[in-house]
């Protein structure tokens, strides 16, 4: 018995030790990159249940192509690619539509598109599949309808709220597309819009009216599912991006290879590994030892450990994300505004920057992104001032009864907690004490956009996917009465809603920003929410990959990239 | 609640308990565990030297004299985090033990000494209650009631009680035949009296051995549900929130915040499993 | 025999439509629900309206229990064998599950089969030797495993020997990112690797799982040995064996004996591990990567992905129900005195 024993724990060790020294493989072939994030595209489906999972859109932008995009502009002082943001024709480039002219009488765009072109499955692409686009947009069949939403915010006529009317008979007969999207011949193709509409080359550019392959989709609808939802959310979605689907394997990795046939020349990167790794130190040490290229989504603690690092760079770009603090404007204490601005007043900004976000984060002086057309530094600013914080509690007359909840995602423990811990102990100085109240993602959510009942929260992952302040405005912090879609703080003020009418239809650019700033100068004076930071999007990749570009998506295009391995 | 232990069934003074301590230096050192992590768990918050909930230094300082095992990302100390972590860790084990002992006791008994159709649905209740995957139903319960002590004792004793069911029962079972049970039966007792007079205080010894090592049990559960984001809140100081958050500090070579708490998790539960094991050897299990 | 196992059968089947429904009504308590996670962008009264429609959420929840039992229309229901879709991902429950089953599956008996070659061998000899340094130290170790919290070890055993030391692979799943998985045909690394003749992913996926299993057969081990020892103490004291050498019959033969004798608490704390672990080594799978059963069902909770815990809960409960039948027939098998009755 002792021998089998000795002999068991022997034979264990030994089988051990010799594959955990086993050589590691050779390191990937040139254009052959692995990317990790903490998951995979879950569906790429844009009107599929996934859609707002950023690791979807990363699997739909590339592998899609959209009719117009943003022209690039010059790289930052970090190497990182901009887009020149705007509404002129200047700002755009044709992508499948190759020019386009508007004619301001009948608000129609008439899109020349790109002859010549083909997908993945060797489909051609013409006319036909963007007016299929957009019928399926309007069709709203999918799980949460983006697609429409976008053309509704484009003010592309008959994209109207009654698609999704309680009556069903009436609600059938508005999804169906009519001439607002027309093909003219096999590469025209004219869109009508209701009004004019600053916003609508810009939602063009959005992942959510990417270009499906018809032919392609048609081949895989059931009598059931007529426009392919199925298919496109769990098997591949067919268009003529960048980049073909080669292997899916949900919750674990998405394997792309360049589309050889792609009518801007077939990728540099060739293929693509995208792999699922939830946690973030284990992404770091990967890039590290040169076992991935790319990783998303560090803590800004492990970016800045491996700044200096050998072989690994860090880059980034203030885009367009911000650290907010949500207060409830229905929830006491929160209802008075001077608690509002005590609350200002009492964070320690520059710890915050310091301690939380290791430098790369600057004080946000709007909640609008600075990057974004129509930004402008509010008249309003809060610094830390104790003392004032102190009085304005004072005015308030405010009594702690120690029952106030800072909520925040859980999923974000690792970059929000010490924030978190950091802005009890600001409070605790002013005399607001708070506890903590991690939420799972998908409650935070439901308490944040459905009950809207969320006291005060902590909150860095709102940034309006269209580029514009307006859009910014009408998203957050329109009143709901007036179309205000995801005000989750119950805001509400007749000047900003009034000034957000006249922005809507105003064509001229100046007029258009002065009264855009005047609506962040009264979100400032009333804190309709309270911007923290504006934090840097940030990525650790291997030296010898280049091209790195910012899209407002924060989506890496792997197209843009080049890899010297 | 482990000096009396003994004292049931096998009747043993606390002095020969100590003179057994003296004999077998395992059950010393798992005592001495013992004791230390109730005595933390009372005044842990109390002898701390910096406030285990608020930041007391910068984030991430190596141990030093001022913070004996350094601080975390957040800039609280650790120490202060770890010996005030038994206010939640023990206590919230220890009363999940004792509330699922006394509970799967009773209802282990009932279901041993009537068998009637009552045994067969407790027996496959619990079947089913272990069976149930445990950290979905903690999940559960903890988002459905809010994560906070109270909530997690609940949830921690509707998984540990059928344990208690079992071993009860199948003690009762054969404790029902003995002579004894016939003799007081004999004399006019009810059934009722019989079973909670008599074969009660003779069925106890597998519920006292298990209750120590399900102390244990409780600890590494509470730290496991913490780690899983099902635990309480932070920074209510609870050594697997502690290893959890600073889990991803590790690879940056931060290993003081992640090192002391799993230490002390191992420390602690090893000791309840000592003492266990030592009541288990003389109430002969 | 046939009447026992029938029975059991029929109270299973009891126990799992219970089960069903009571985790049915306790989801709807939930104080969540994923709608708003699914119309992210535009949460406008309208499409939340008609995305909870979809999902069924606006209907009575006896009225959705009937749909998620029967089906309804061309949809067929649990009843008819349909787990529903994750209303996370779109795709098939049953597609997701029998994805990261197999994981687990892998995983945890690789896990038991080390720490049953480690605890079954030591756990007979110090039984045969009581007090001496082995069963000493043996002891130790079986009280220090079970204290230990195993995704801490998971963590300590990443730091040393992947941070620092650099000889296991990086906890990043079951496979390195570059290498080709093979055909999946049952979904565990190992098998399926071997099936398509892939030495390199083979060498590979065992590479990926040691870290992990040893940490879970450390953790095993310990309850493991401490049953081998105990059961096979009473049994080396028990009537039958003391006649049996005292007749003179050959070492071998008592000791094959004994073996059974003591094999039935051993079997049956390791089922009732067993099924423990198909949801409890989520510790261990999510410090890993490994996306096994545990993990899917964390992350289906996290998401109140209802069809998706639903199958989750389903699946693992029918699978220990099972083991624990198989157990008892095997048990009954086992013991001599079964077969007269």
């Amino acid at each position: 018995m002792r021998r089998l024993s000795i002999l068991a724990g022997a034979t264990a060790v030994l089988a051990a030790s010799a594959v955990l020294t086993a050589p590691t493989r050779a390191a990937a072939a040139a254009g052959e990159i692995t990317v990790l994030a903490e998951d995979i595209p879950a569906g790429l489906d844009y009107d599929g249940p996934s859609a707002a999972i950023p690791t979807s859109q990363t699997g739909m932008v590339n592998l899609m192509e959209p009719l117009v995009y943003y022209k690039t502009k010059p790289a930052n002082s970090e190497g990182i690619g901009l887009l020149s943001f705007g509404f002129a024709d200047a700002n755009f480039e044709g992508r499948l539509a190759e020019s386009w002219t508007y004619d301001p009488k009948t608000f129609t765009w008439t899109f020349k598109l790109r002859k010549g072109v083909k997908g993945c499955g060797g489909a051609a692409f013409n006319a036909d599949d963007v007016v299929y686009t957009f019928a399926r947009a309007k069709s709203v069949s999918g799980a949460a309808p983006i697609g429409w939403f976008l053309s509704n915010v484009a003010s592309i006529a008959n994209f109207t709220p009654d698609v999704l009317g309680a009556d069903k008979a009436k609600a059938a007969e508005a999804q169906k597309l009519g001439d607002e999207v027309k093909k003219i011949d096999d590469f025209t193709v004219a869109i009508k819009q209701s009004a004019p509409n600053k916003l609508f080359l810009p939602v063009l550019t959005i992942f959510g009216l990417g270009i499906f392959d018809k032919e392609s989709m048609e081949k895989n609808k059931t009598a059931t599912d007529p426009w392919s939802h199925e298919y496109a959310n769990n098997t591949n979605v067919p268009s003529f991006g960048p980049y073909c689907l080669d292997k899916w394997t949900k919750n674990s990795e998405f394997v792309v290879k360049g589309n050889t046939d792609y009518y801007r020349g077939a990728p540099k990167v060739t293929r693509v590994v995208y792999r699922k790794v939830p946690q973030s130190s284990n992404r770091l040490a990967a890039v590290q030892r040169g076992e991935a290229q790319l990783v998303e989504r560090l803590t800004p603690k492990e970016f800045d450990s491996v700044r200096k690092a050998k072989g690994v760079k860090v880059a980034g770009v203030i885009g367009n994300e911000n650290l907010f603090v949500h207060m409830n404007f229905k929830t006491p204490p929160f209802d008075n505004v001077k608690v509002r601005q005590a609350v200002a007043y009492a964070l320690d900004y520059k710890k915050i920057i310091a301690n939380g976000y290791f430098g790369q984060a600057t004080k946000s002086k709007s909640p609008i992104p600075s990057s974004y057309p129509g930004f402008s530094v509010s008249k309003n600013q809060y610094d830390t001032n104790i003392e004032k914080a102190k009085t304005l509690l004072k005015e308030a007359g405010y009594k702690d009864k120690g029952d106030i909840l800072l909520s925040y995602v859980s999923e974000k423990q690792s970059i929000l907690l010490p924030i978190a811990t950091q802005i009890k102990a600001d409070l605790a100085k002013v005399g607001i004490k708070v506890k903590l109240d991690p939420l799972p993602q998908t409650q935070y959510g439901d308490r944040q956009l459905v009950k809207k009942d969320l006291q005060f929260a902590l909150n860095d992952q709102e940034k309006p996917i269209g580029v514009d302040a307006g859009y910014a405005t009408l998203l957050f912090f329109v009143s709901s009465e007036k179309g205000g879609l995801n005000n989750m703080v119950n805001y509400s003020n007749p000047k900003v809603d009034d000034l957000f009418a006249k922005v809507k239809n105003e064509a001229d650019d100046k007029i258009r920003n002065t009264e855009l700033a005047e609506i962040q100068d009264q979100l400032m004076a009333d804190l309709a929410w309270l911007p923290v930071v504006e934090l840097k999007t940030q990525w650790a990749f291997s030296d010898k990959l280049t091209g790195l570009a910012w899209h407002p998506d924060s989506s890496i295009r792997w197209n843009d990239l080049k890899y010297a391995g | 609640m482990t000096a009396t232990a003994p004292t049931v069934g096998h009747p043993k003074r606390p002095r020969r308990l100590i003179a057994a301590a003296r004999r077998d230096p395992l059950l010393t050192i798992g005592l001495c565990i013992v004791a230390l992590s109730i005595f933390l768990a009372l005044f842990g918050t109390l002898i701390a030297p910096k406030s285990p909930t608020e930041p007391t230094g910068a984030p991430s300082e190596h141990p030093s004299l001022s913070h004996w095992m350094g601080t975390d990302a957040s800039g609280l100390d650790v120490f202060s985090q770890v010996i005030s972590a038994p206010r939640t860790d023990v206590v919230l084990a220890v009363s999940a033990a004792l509330v699922s002992s006394v509970l799967g006791t009773l209802i282990g008994l009932t279901a041993g000494y009537f068998r009637t159709w009552w045994a067969e649905v407790v027996m496959r209740i619990s079947d089913v209650l272990q069976a149930f995957p445990v950290f979905i139903l903690g999940m559960m319960l903890v988002a459905l009631s809010g994560r906070n002590t109270g909530n997690l004792i609940v949830a921690l004793s509707l998984l540990y009680t059928p344990i208690f069911i079992r071993l009860t029962r199948a003690e009762v079972l054969t404790q029902r035949n003995r002579s004894y049970v016939e003799s007081a039966r004999a004399m006019g007792n009810s059934e009722w009296k019989i079973a909670f007079r008599h074969v009660l205080p003779n069925s106890l010894a597998p519920s006292l051995i298990q209750l120590s090592v399900t102390v244990g049990f409780g600890i590494l559960l509470t730290a496991g549900l913490s780690y899983v984001g099902a635990g309480v809140r932070p920074p209510t100081p609870e050594w697997g929130l502690m290893i959890s958050s600073s889990a991803n500090q590790l690879i940056l070579g931060e290993w003081w915040p992640s090192v002391f708490p799993g230490l002390a998790i191992s420390l602690t539960v090893f000791g309840f499993a000592a003492v266990g094991n030592a009541i288990e050897r003389r109430v002969g299990g | 025999m046939t009447r026992f196992v029938a029975r059991r059968l029929v109270i299973a089947v009891v126990q799992v439509a219970a089960i069903t429904i009571v985790v049915f009504l306790l989801i709807r308590a939930l104080p969540a629900d994923p709608v708003a996670t699914r119309v992210g962008f535009n949460a406008s009264p309208d499409v939340y309206r008609k995305a909870k429609a979809d999902l069924g959420l606006d209907r009575s929840t006896l009225s959705q229990l009937g749909t998620y039992l029967g089906g309804s229309g061309t949809q067929r229901g649990l009843l008819a064998g349909n787990l529903g879709t994750s209303w996370a991902s779109g795709s098939t429950v049953a597609s997701e599950i029998g994805d990261a089953l197999p994981i687990t599956l892998e995983l945890i008996s690789l896990s038991f089969l080390l720490a049953g070659a480690i605890a079954i061998p030591l756990g007979m000899r110090t039984a045969r030797r009581p007090g001496k340094a082995l069963d000493k130290a043996v002891f130790g170790y079986g009280l220090f495993a079970g204290a230990a919290p195993e995704f801490w070890w998971g963590l300590m055993l990443v730091f040393v020997f992947y941070f620092k030391l650099g000889w296991a692979p990086a906890p990043l799943g079951r496979l390195s990112p570059q290498l080709q998985a093979p055909t999946q045909r049952t979904g565990a690394i190992l098998i399926d690797s071997l099936l398509a003749g892939r030495l390199d992913a083979f060498w590979d996926g065992l590479r990926h799982l040691i870290l992990p299993v040893i940490t879970l057969a450390f953790i095993l081990s310990g309850p493991i040995m401490k049953m081998v020892r105990q059961s096979m103490t009473r049994v080396l004291g028990s009537d039958f064996v003391l006649y049996a050498q005292a007749a003179g019959l050959p070492p071998r033969q008592v000791s094959r004996s004994t073996l059974r004798a003591a094999f039935g608490p051993v079997l049956t704390l390791t089922s009732i591990l067993y099924g423990f672990m198909l949801g409890g080594a989520v510790l261990v799978e999510s410090v890993f990567s490994l996306g096994g059963l545990g993990q899917y069902s964390v992350k289906s909770v996290l998401e109140f992905n209802y069809p998706s815990i639903q199958g989750v809960v389903l699946v693992i409960t029918v699978l220990s129900l099972v083991i624990y039948l198989v157990l008892d027939v095997l048990l009954a098998l086992l013991d001599p005195r079964a077969r007269h009755r």
